[in-house]
């Protein structure tokens, strides 16, 4: 389809349904820039050239995933630890894929297979919130891919270039954790689970991974207390479970 | 510059964080997840992060775990980019005070 026909088919103005998503974008770039130039930096510390991380961050695009491959690097790499626990932290991806799939029933699979790979937490809250207010509103489709693309986009080109920017800039930051840089990792996370919160009976398995994921640290050497942590918590989640 | 078994660990990386993101979107599709299977789920992105920073919970050292703990207060009120804020100036701070 040329740009045009594109343009047509949109109706309602594709370029600014796009920008539209670039612009709510905005804010979260903010936050995101600090994040990726030390995922950066901290990537040249553990021995991963510019080129190696910038192939992570642009053909993996999961910051989550990519800081705890970081936090686990080794040279070489543990290939079955990073990659398993790479699906672990992203397993969220298949419930926020599921939540958003009712809004895409009417779009072609060829379109969604490029469009997903562009789904990360930040393109996912903001489609899903805009196609649940345009629902609302009465607009359909509901789903505006042109506005979760511009959204999509900003976040990777932000991604992939501060990321480099903070591998490339890493060795004149010298060793982060003298400045305390190492602490945005907690910082975002919690700052993500603040985001999942549903309340303290919800939040037990979490509580269980926690406790499993540190004593298991503190005992067992490599990186296997994220996984211990993860899967104890899920088991946990499973028996904690009452029907309301 | 780039090393074989880097680049390996690397593609396959991206290989199954793309299955995640299209997994939900064709298997959940057209299908009902049991309320306790969603409640497991729901649990799970937390229970990995947390998993993830558990270390920093048991540091050893006095000013890290203070440094956490501002943290932790700071991220239950603050967005992401005030909280990476105080989370680095803390630990920075008080790791050069404390040692």
């Amino acid at each position: 389809m040329s740009i045009s026909q594109a343009v047509e088919v949109a109706g309602d103005g594709s370029r600014s349904e796009f920008r539209r998503g670039v612009a709510s974008c905005a804010p979260v770039l903010f936050g995101t820039i600090p994040y990726a130039l030390v995922l950066g930096a901290q990537a040249t510390q553990k021995g991963l050239s510019v080129v190696e991380l910038s192939a992570m961050t642009g053909l993996n695009f999961a910051g989550g995933s990519e800081f705890a491959a970081i936090q686990l690097w080794t040279s070489p790499p543990h290939i079955v630890l990073i990659v398993a626990i790479t699906f672990l932290v992203n397993s969220r991806h298949l419930l926020m894929g599921a939540a958003l799939a009712p809004f895409l029933r009417h779009l072609p699979r060829r379109k969604m297979f490029p469009a997903l790979f562009f789904l990360c937490d930040e393109s996912w809250a903001l489609g899903l919130a805009d196609a649940r207010q345009r629902a609302a509103a009465g607009i359909t489709p509901a789903f505006s891919p042109r506005y979760y693309m511009g959204a999509a986009l900003a976040m990777y080109l932000t991604w992939v270039a501060f990321t480099t920017l903070g591998a490339l800039l890493g060795p004149m930051l010298g060793h982060v954790e003298t400045y305390g840089f190492d602490m945005a990792f907690p910082a975002v996370f919690l700052v993500l689970m603040r985001g999942m919160w549903k309340g303290v009976a919800a939040a037990r398995p979490w509580l269980v991974s926690l406790v499993v994921a540190a004593l298991t640290y503190l005992m067992v050497p490599g990186a296997w207390y994220v996984a211990a942590g993860a899967v104890s918590g899920l088991v946990s989640a499973w028996f904690f479970w009452r029907e309301t | 510059m780039i090393d074989a078994t880097t680049l390996f660990t690397i593609v396959l990386m991206a290989g199954v964080t793309y299955l995640t993101r299209i997994g939900g979107y064709l298997v959940l599709r057209n299908r009902t997840l049991s309320v306790r299977a969603t409640a497991v789920m729901e649990a799970a992105p937390g229970c990995v992060l947390i998993s993830v920073i558990a270390p920093a919970f048991v540091s050893r050292n006095p000013a890290d775990l203070l440094a956490l703990a501002i943290t932790f207060v700071a991220a239950t009120r603050f967005s992401m980019l005030p909280t990476v804020l105080i989370g680095v100036a803390s630990a920075g701070i008080l790791r050069h005070l404390i040692g």
